[in-house]
């Protein structure tokens, strides 16, 4: 058996090994990327736990509310007759002017951390006196630095009063110091709770809520955690899938080289069995060939996906900030366990793609050997079982694009995905044949002889061609249907924004902006800008980070009145009069369409916050954050939460005032503020370079996909060099030049791009629909309208279609430098 | 089989290949393999000449000579008036598209082209225009009318070896090479095949055969033997 996968399986591999090292290649992108993209989606979506976590311990339960706790249930806990231990917390974020980082500012009671010594906290008495804050050491501070941190909208100078041993990034304050910062005298953000054992946990949680004011709730410690887990849980996964697809396309090139490893190798294979060799013998020896690249791509797919995991997680990092949740990557954690899975998805897709060629290869009879050419022949005849079972699969994936979500997961839209990719690697022979019927004379007349032979080669060797063109078909159609998803909804966002930005000027503190950070303006900002004479109204807006039905979302209050003659915002469902009348009056509020899906709210139910009972007058479209938003009068929020502060402007301009003048009119008057002036238009494209900069890595995937399917082009050119050498050979005997040699090679590139690039427009442009309507639609809960990118579209499949002919450039050098003599007479 | 006057070749009777003082030295591991050794012959057109000699004596490379597939290490080639060692690979392949014709003795068909197709990939290669028709004709002269549109595996080894004829005539080259080209045939077809080289001959075309069959030249004009890469006779 050794002695047979020597001679039949490594020998061979040795002797091509640039078409074995792009095998190998091409099984550890994608092996490489499933990795970066699990490693990168734990580093950001960790690292917002570890952050905001520091300093907790181990608490039991932890009291929370929008807008903050009241100090004063801080005491009321604290004066029960239990033997619980409590420590309140303020929780926020702080930018470091000289770097631009925006950090956790957390406040705790130093005091009574340095006398029961919690989690090596800063010790220090004298840090309640002046402006001190304490850095973690990954921030590479050091005690005594003096450091410019803007809290809010201000910014002020404050000393290290020293380092704590953590790696994260946080600076930590005195709570006093904190609340001061932070403008939140009298709250806090969270009280931990440490309660005895005596008794279950639900009675302690039952018995603090007894004591707790409306709005406050109690919790189990880590729930806030849980709800970024969940609320991360579809992203994660969608990205995940995508990440799949890279090795899809592996799959099918590890297909093809165990395919023509199979075909080339046949007589041997006869031979063998007619010397006594079992069918098991030669099922093995495949499988260990397939085993042998699997494990070769998995373990050099570890290297590289560690590698690639360092620019993921910033990119992963990047969405997550924008959509979800403020995040800081925490260091990339390549553990034992990874790479064993790494290492194991190889093997495993390897040895699931060889299954079908290796069974092939066992089922060799000895008097068959010899016939090579038939079994291309055979598998060219039966297209038309391929185009019925394509039709099947087709209709089936309409069907399943159907199906409702399973568990919030859109299974069925993943299914509809896979069975559409199958159906068309089954329409493909057919494709090609019919390509070959009518565009052979069309090339003969067009192009000369070169094309022609190119086309008639590509259709003799209709398996190799069709799992080719079915490998660069899915990596095209993934690029396409994924440019139209994100083109669309590029294009969705920019409609949108024209009816929501309506404002020539927007403020909002300075810093960089999270899904979850709302930082506040100074109280007394919005009626100073309102006397300025070059300003004709302004919008106050307030948003907190709140948790809803176990789901982090924001609730954020608005002046309806202001701003409805504006058209704002865009009703998907609820009548618009209706809301602007009743909205400023009453316990009314509107949802995202995210918020509304998310939670299965319609209009006319009742939502109940914290502090109340509201009903939902209307659900509109929002493409600002995937969180999802309930939004209020201003009102009906100051009402509930009487904190007057804004978390930004939106300011309109007198007519005729020009507006530059106007915006250096307002940053005069926000002087003292640190405070970011974005006129309209500036502000739509910050927003759309955050959008573009979120989907980066599906951009990033996508290249991915398309470099493996191009290498397996190029790998599989080799082998048809080499498998068609004494062809090339014949045809210079016959009157062809070298460049004519060369020129059949790069037609036989040309058209399996054409082919590839052709079905995978097709097969993206159905692909694209079901993401939009289906995926997308069950797993973020966004209306897309669907839009054509026309030219990124075209741009795309330019590049494919090049990077395919450069493909063929090293082959068609190789074969025209063959010599004919040798390759014609050594059969 | 009949042959129109208009087949007839403008060279039949001028000498269209010379060998003079012909040697190819290959190297093989660094050592140097005489395959011809100062072998002179003159051939012109409307010879049919046979080339008789043991496994490795010198044919092939002789007939690769002759039909500028390669260049000789010593002396000179003339082919249909160059001198191929002066020629760059252009040069030898224009020399081989207008000049010479090849039969191979495993017929060497592309597979995946049907009879028609494989007989005017000449004529395509060099641009040559009308080849379908040109290509059929051919096929018709060598007895294969109707099956033009058959792959090479739906044909007989007899039937192969005619399209591979031909294939080498299609392009009207004043010289056809062919390689044992009976090897792969049995007697009866191998005759035929002979006799339709005859023909071509007799039509003004110097046609070249090396063969180890010693009844394949009996219709020859003149049989060469070789022995250890020099001409014994």
């Amino acid at each position: 058996m050794r002695r047979i996968f020597h001679r039949l399986i490594l020998r061979p591999l040795k002797e091509e090994p640039l078409r074995t090292a792009l095998t190998v290649l091409a099984v550890a992108l994608g092996v490489a990327v499933v990795l970066a993209i699990d490693l990168a989606g734990d580093a950001a979506a960790g690292s917002f736990r570890s952050s905001m976590e520091t300093m907790t311990g181990d608490a039991d339960l932890e009291v929370t509310a929008v807008g903050g706790v009241p100090e004063t249930v801080v005491a009321r806990i604290a004066t029960l007759p239990h033997a619980i231990r409590i420590r309140a917390r303020l929780e926020d974020y702080a930018t470091l002017a000289a770097t631009n980082d925006t950090v956790p500012l957390i406040g705790i009671d130093m005091v009574a951390n340095a006398l029961e010594n919690i989690e090596n906290a800063p010790a220090d008495e004298a840090l309640r006196e002046g402006d001190t804050l304490w850095a973690s050491e990954g921030l590479k501070l050091r005690a005594g630095d003096t450091v410019n941190v803007q809290v809010q909208d201000a910014v002020r100078s404050v000393r290290i009063g020293g380092v704590f041993p953590q790696q994260g990034r946080v600076l930590v304050a005195d709570i006093l110091l904190a609340q001061k910062l932070l403008r939140r005298e009298g709250k806090v953000d969270r009280i931990l709770i440490w309660t005895p054992e005596d008794r279950p946990l639900e009675q302690w949680e039952s018995l603090i809520a007894g004591v707790l004011p409306d709005g406050s709730t109690v919790a189990p410690q880590g729930a806030r955690t849980r709800e970024n887990q969940r609320m991360l849980q579809a992203f994660r996964w969608n990205l995940r899938v995508l990440s799949y697809i890279a090795l899809v396309v592996g799959a099918f090139l590890i297909y093809n080289t165990i395919s023509v490893s199979v075909v080339r190798r046949r007589p041997e294979i006869g031979i063998l069995r007619a010397l006594g060799a079992a069918r098991g013998a030669i099922l093995a020896g495949f499988l260990l060939e397939a085993a042998v690249f699997g494990f070769a791509g998995g373990l050099l797919g570890v290297l590289l996906g560690r590698v690639m995991a360092e620019g993921a997680v910033r990119l992963v990092g990047a969405t997550v900030e924008s959509l979800y949740v403020s995040s800081q990557p925490a260091p990339v954690q390549l553990t034992p366990g990874s790479i064993g899975i790494a290492i194991l998805i190889g093997v495993t897709v390897s040895l699931l793609s060889a299954l079908s060629p290796a069974r092939e290869a066992a089922s060799v009879r000895p008097v068959e050997a010899m016939a090579r050419g038939r079994v291309d022949y055979l598998a060219r005849v039966r297209f038309g079982r391929g185009l019925l079972a394509a039709a099947i699969l087709a209709t089936l994936a309409a069907l399943a694009s159907q199906a409702a979500p399973v568990a919030g997961k859109p299974l069925g839209g993943y299914a509809a995905a896979v069975l559409l990719i199958a159906a068309a690697a089954l329409a493909i022979p057919a494709l090609v044949a019919a390509a070959n019927f009518l565009l052979t004379p069309l090339l003969r007349r067009l192009g000369g002889v070169e094309p022609m032979l190119a086309m008639r080669s590509l259709a003799a060797s209709m398996r190799r061609t069709s799992v080719l063109v079915a490998a660069l078909t899915t990596a095209t159609a993934m690029m396409v249907s994924v440019g139209i998803m994100v083109g669309s909804f590029r294009q969705t966002v920019l409609i949108w924004m024209d009816g929501q930005l309506q404002a020539d000027l927007y403020l909002r503190p300075a810093g960089s902006a999270s899904a979850d950070r709302f930082p506040t303006l100074a109280p007394d900002l919005a009626e100073r800008l309102a006397l300025l004479p070059e300003i004709r109204l302004v919008d106050r807006f307030r948003a907190y980070p709140i948790s809803y039905n176990g789901m982090p979302a924001t609730l954020a209050g608005g002046e309806t009145a202001k701003v409805s003659q504006d058209g704002r915002p865009t009703l998907l469902a609820g009548d618009r009069r209706e809301v602007i009348r009743r909205l400023p009056t009453c316990d009314c509020v509107i949802v995202s369409e995210p918020f509304a899906n998310k939670h299965n709210v319609r209009v006319g139910d009742r939502i109940t916050l914290s502090f109340g009972s509201f009903e939902v007058l209307g659900i509109y479209y929002d493409y600002a954050s995937e969180r999802g938003y309930i939004i209020m009068d201003r009102a009906t929020m100051l009402k509930y939460l009487p904190d007057p502060a804004s978390s930004n402007l939106a300011l309109w301009v007198r007519p005729g005032v020009d507006l530059d003048s106007a915006q250096r009119a307002v940053e005069r008057a926000a002087r003292g503020s640190n405070v970011a002036v974005f006129p309209n238009q500036s502000l739509r494209r910050e927003a759309i370079k955050i959008f573009d900069r979120t989907f980066a890595i599906t951009y990033a995937l996508e290249a991915v996909a398309v470099v493996v399917a191009v290498m397996g082009i190029a790998g599989a050119l080799l082998a048809l060099v080499i498998d068609r050498r004494h062809e090339f050979g014949l045809l210079r005997f016959l009157g062809a030049s070298t460049g004519q040699v060369r020129r059949v090679i790069l037609s036989e590139a040309a058209l399996l791009g054409l082919f590839s690039t052709g079905a995978g427009t097709i097969l993206g442009v159905a692909l694209s629909w079901i993401l939009v309507f289906v995926i997308n639609k069950q797993s973020f809960g966004w209306t897309i309208q669907f839009h054509w990118p026309a030219a990124a579209l075209l741009g795309g499949l330019a590049v494919v279609y090049v990077a395919t002919l450069l493909s063929g450039l090293y082959p068609a050098q190789i074969a025209a430098r063959l010599n004919p003599i040798e390759v014609v007479h050594e059969e | 089989m009949q042959h129109s006057t208009e087949d007839a070749h403008p060279s039949n009777g001028l000498p269209i290949l010379r060998f003079d003082n012909v040697s190819k030295i290959y190297q093989t591991d660094g050592d140097p393999v005489v395959a011809l050794n100062r072998v002179s012959l003159d051939a012109s057109g409307g010879e049919f000449i046979a080339l008789m000699g043991r496994s490795g004596c010198g044919k092939s490379t002789l007939l690769n000579l002759a039909g500028a597939m390669d260049v000789p290490t010593d002396g000179t080639v003339f082919l249909d008036g160059s001198v191929t060692s002066q020629l760059d690979d252009s040069g030898l392949t224009s020399l081989r598209r207008s000049s010479v014709g090849f039969v191979f003795q495993s017929f060497q068909l592309f597979q995946n082209l049907s009879a028609v197709e494989n007989v005017e990939i000449p004529l395509l290669l060099s641009g040559g225009g009308d080849a379908r028709s040109r290509a059929a004709a051919r096929l018709a002269r060598v007895e294969m009318a109707g099956l033009e549109d058959r792959l090479p595996h739906q044909l007989s080894g007899g039937q192969m070896q005619r399209v591979a004829i031909a294939r080498a005539l299609v392009h009207s080259p004043k010289m056809v090479l062919a390689d044992e080209p009976t090897g792969n045939l049995d007697s009866t077809t191998g005759d035929i095949v002979i006799q339709l080289l005859r023909g071509i001959a007799s039509e003004g075309v110097l046609v070249m055969m090396a063969t180890h069959s010693l009844e394949s030249t009996g219709l020859c004009d003149r049989v060469i033997r070789m022995r250890d890469g020099r001409i014994e006779s």
